[in-house]
């Protein structure tokens, strides 16, 4: 080549790249270039497949309990696992294990038990909410009354958040501790629960935007118009009353939870 | 003599418990506040906690998630109880080690730890080890160093020097008495009169004493020059000067104010009454060039200056330690490195401290403060310690990652931040929501009072705006302005042929306390639904102010006390809420006194990431923070979005 390269207009263009490489490939055999395209077809393939099959088995695989502080997650945790009792304090960490179904298939996922505290629960429930196949919402029956705006915007936050709204996973709601005398029924409190989400659903969606720009939550519940009820959701919704002391106290084995095993069975 | 003492997962299930013999009351209570406020709090930095009458100290266990956590009453010293809960932590990870290496929750749940004996064994080796250590009983004088001196080597050779020089009658004096004390001296009594005698004569006496020498030397040794010792004590004057006041008590029409208050102030003429009511203000003491700023905040600066330099010293020193280590690991760092990033290892305090040393400095530089960096830092080294970190993870990520969940944890708010959600109970009772705002000068409380009450009219409420700030020049003329353009923004014929914002003032000069009564009352009778107070900037440690502040929120008590602080504040935020918090919490009458129940972050738009102040506020009163300020019009009204900050807050 009898070009002068000159430093001052040196022209580094992709191009005389590109026409070597071009040179190269035709060099070779045909019979390579084949054997190069296709491993390369079959690599993005695998990928593909794995990727889809990888998201699907991992999908939906575990049953969060939520619910506030001291509504009896973790000892209906341990109940739902072992049957027995064991005395708990607040939670810092959540705790998942593999829960059998009682249900004719035995198929079995995880059982997570999330914190209930305010400034854990929302990065927790971020972890897990993807693979969430059901939600047990643990609410404490005797003090319903007091708590009721609390619990309704906890459950208003994960029913509205973007990733639970697409998947639609189960909604149980576990109205506890209904061995307290003063506890309520669980039509009464999905009654209290479908006037607080309803007005939930104006405040909510008049809150402020946060700093960035971003609007929290901007699925909308039930249908506009009406009164929200829980029937209007995708999902399934159920009621049910639980307890997981058991009339027994302490060391009662016998847990008011069979229509909780049954309700999960369903799963 | 403990109450209780038990061994928890941090999953929560209680895996063995002891409770003391007479203790009836079970632990769950204290325990749970003992998580609350502290664990979840990162507060995990002080090991002990006071409820009630117990007092509890814990010890987390990361590497197999237990918390130890022992409990004895408050007025009991025990001194045995931090070397007792390591011993017990120690045993049981020893016993239980298969046990507790297991996966999963159901560890917990499976196995039973029966540790009874061992908890009992240990517990009278520890109270036995502290009654062994009899007090230290006191030595005879036989015994001590002081008899075996010398009386004359007691004596300090100070006075000898003192005695030569000085001319005039005071010294002479001094001199005699140091003569005849020194005479005197055997005792260890007389021995301190001797110093005190010397040291009697003032730091100036040394100092002219030092210069005598200094200056005998100077010339060859001749003869000490005649020193006029400047003698501390004033010339004692010829009888007594009369006292001259500043206003003389010659003048009594001067301290009649009773002409200025009280007037109509819209009108151009009472600007005139209202100057003359300004408290202090002395015509023609402002001619002429300007004062130089005071002797006392000169003071102050050089405090300030003797801190920014102690900070600096501390800082140069960090880096150094930081470079020697780095050097020390060079030539196992190859393998080291590698061993490091694979396998298993637990964390310890030395593999952690460079990283979070870097971690602390980072933060201070996106202005949190100080101590709450070093706060925070050490709580996530307690939450760290002998966690098994997995493979591929170096310490500096894990020490990350842990940061930044704790950040995010106590941006969180903890309870509901719901304010619509509030105004509507207060209507469907029929009583108006009460909002206060609160801060130090210049913050932005007015400003942010018409961006709220812009935000509330939106949603159809009828506002109230109390102008309670009653000092400040133009106060009541700002909220005015801001009453006339939110109206014209939203004019009453939307609002059922009322405006959409009143406001109720009474002028300058008056009690912001009694203003507020008056203005509830009027929301409550004309059927306002928010009445939103402003109060006067006031600086946390002018007592007055402070004092009128925490009347005006005891007497109204309102649904909402809210503390306006801005984002640039950098230290200053913890002073300033930690006193407006005490200031309420001492002057309410009541058992559980109003504190601070929110915060909002103003001037938000004017930091970049430097978003540390918010940290710094949610930290202090582990309130949440309710509004975000960004920018001067209605519209620039946030809330907080807890992930943003953290991620602009690690961001390098």
């Amino acid at each position: 080549m009898d070009e002068k390269i000159h430093p001052d207009v040196e022209d580094f263009s992709a191009e005389p790249l590109l026409d070597t490489f071009i040179k190269e490939i035709q060099k070779e055999e045909v019979v390579f270039l084949l054997g190069i395209c296709v491993a390369l077809v079959l690599v993005i393939l695998t990928v593909v497949f794995f990727g889809n099959f990888w998201g699907s088995s991992k999908a939906r695989n575990a049953v969060l309990l939520l619910g506030l502080c001291d509504s009896g997650k973790t000892l209906l945790f341990t109940r739902l696992l072992l049957g027995k009792f064991a005395r708990s304090q607040t939670s810092i960490t959540e705790s998942s294990a593999t829960y059998k179904s009682k249900n004719d298939r035995g198929s079995s996922w995880t059982l997570v038990d999330v914190p209930g505290h305010e400034s854990l629960r929302v990065q927790i429930v971020e972890k897990y909410k993807a693979v969430a196949r059901a939600v047990v919402f643990v609410v404490d029956s005797s003090v319903f009354q007091k708590d009721v705006r609390d619990v309704a915007e906890f459950l208003y936050s994960i029913l509205t958040d973007g990733t639970v709204a697409k998947n639609t996973p189960a909604l149980v709601v576990a109205c506890n501790k209904q061995d307290i005398s003063m506890a309520k029924s669980a039509k009464l409190i999905q009654q209290q629960l479908e006037k607080e989400m309803n007005t939930l659903r104006v405040t909510r969606s008049a809150a402020l935007s946060s700093q960035d720009g971003a609007v929290g939550g901007s699925v909308y519940l039930g249908k506009r118009g009406k009164d929200f009820e829980f029937s209007q959701l995708p999902g399934r919704v159920e009621f049910i009353e639980c307890s997981a002391r058991g009339s027994k106290g302490e060391d009662g084995d016998v847990a008011g939870i069979d229509a909780l095993e049954k309700s999960l069975a369903r799963l | 003599m403990l109450d209780f003492f038990a061994i928890f997962s941090k999953g929560g299930i209680v895996l063995w418990c002891f409770q003391g013999a007479g203790v009836s009351e079970s632990f769950t209570g204290p325990v749970n506040a003992l998580i609350r406020s502290v664990i979840l709090q990162e507060r995990t930095g002080n090991n002990s906690f006071n409820h009630n009458a117990l007092s509890l100290k814990y010890k987390l266990d990361n590497e197999f998630e237990l918390v130890f956590v022992v409990g004895f009453q408050k007025i009991l010293t025990l001194t045995y109880v931090d070397k007792f809960i390591d011993d017990v932590q120690l045993h049981f990870r020893d016993r239980y080690k298969n046990e507790l290496e297991q996966r999963g929750a159901l560890k917990f749940l499976l196995n039973n730890f029966e540790f009874g004996e061992d908890f009992h064994n240990l517990l009278r080796e520890a109270e036995d080890s502290s009654k062994a250590k009899a007090p230290a009983s006191m030595r005879t004088f036989i015994e001590s160093q002081k008899s075996q001196k010398t009386v004359k080597s007691m004596i300090d050779t100070k006075d000898g020097d003192k005695s030569k020089e000085q001319g005039g009658k005071k010294s002479k004096n001094a001199k005699k008495e140091g003569g005849d004390q020194a005479k005197a001296a055997s005792q260890t009594v007389s021995k301190k009169t001797v110093e005190n005698g010397g040291d009697g004569l003032t730091a100036e006496e040394i100092i002219e004493r030092n210069r005598a020498k200094f200056i005998s030397k100077q010339l060859g040794g001749g003869k000490p020059e005649k020193i006029t010792s400047k003698s501390p004590k004033p010339q004692k004057p010829k009888g007594k000067a009369k006292r001259v006041w500043d206003m003389g008590g010659r003048n009594t029409g001067d301290l009649d104010y009773s002409g200025s208050n009280g007037n109509n102030y819209s009108d151009a003429q009472t600007q005139d009454y209202e100057a003359s009511a300004e408290p202090l203000i002395q015509v023609d003491s402002m001619k002429g060039d300007l004062k130089g700023v005071d002797y006392e905040s000169s003071d102050d600066d050089d405090d300030d200056d003797e801190d920014e330099e102690e900070e600096e010293e501390e800082r140069v020193i960090v880096p150094d330690t930081n470079k020697k280590g780095a050097k020390k690991g060079g030539f196992g760092g190859m393998f080291g490195m590698l061993k490091g990033l694979v396998g298993s290892k637990n964390l310890t305090q030395e593999d952690m401290e460079p990283v979070l040393d870097k971690m602390k400095d980072h933060l201070i530089a996106k202005n949190v403060a100080a101590e709450i960096s070093s706060q925070l830092c050490e709580s996530v080294a307690k939450k760290l310690e002998g966690k098994v970190m997995g493979t591929f993870t170096t310490v500096a990520s894990t020490v990350k990652l842990a940061l930044q969940d704790s950040l995010v944890q106590i941006l969180q708010p903890k309870r509901r931040v719901d304010i619509l959600r509030d105004v509507l109970d207060a209507r469907s009772q029929r009583k108006p929501f009460v909002i206060t705002f609160c801060g130090v000068n210049g913050v932005g409380k007015s400003t942010n009072l018409a961006k709220i009450s812009y935000w509330l009219i939106e949603n159809g409420f009828s506002v109230l705006i109390a102008a309670c700030d009653t000092f400040r020049a133009g106060a009541v003329e700002q909220l005015r302005t801001h009453q006339r353009r939110l109206n014209a923004l939203h004019p009453p014929e939307k609002h059922a042929g009322r405006p959409a914002v009143q406001l109720f003032e009474k002028g300058y000069g008056k009690d912001a306390a009694g203003i507020a009564m008056e203005a509830i009352a009027y929301a409550r009778n004309q059927g306002f639904e928010v009445v939103l107070i402003d109060t006067a900037g006031r600086m946390q440690d002018n007592a007055p102010l402070m004092t009128a502040l925490a009347k005006l929120i005891a007497v109204n008590t309102p649904d909402l006390v809210l503390f306006v602080g801005e984002a640039l504040v950098g230290n200053e935020a913890v002073d300033q809420l930690v006193k407006f918090n005490q200031a309420l919490a001492d002057h309410s009458k009541t058992d559980k006194p109003r504190l601070i129940d929110g915060i909002v972050l103003t001037k938000f738009d004017t930091i970049d990431d430097k978003v540390g102040a918010a940290i710094s506020m949610t930290y202090i009163t582990g309130q949440p923070i309710v509004f975000v300020g960004t920018g001067q019009t209605y519209s620039d009204l946030r809330s907080l979005n807890a992930r943003a900050v953290v991620s602009a807050l690690m961001k390098a």
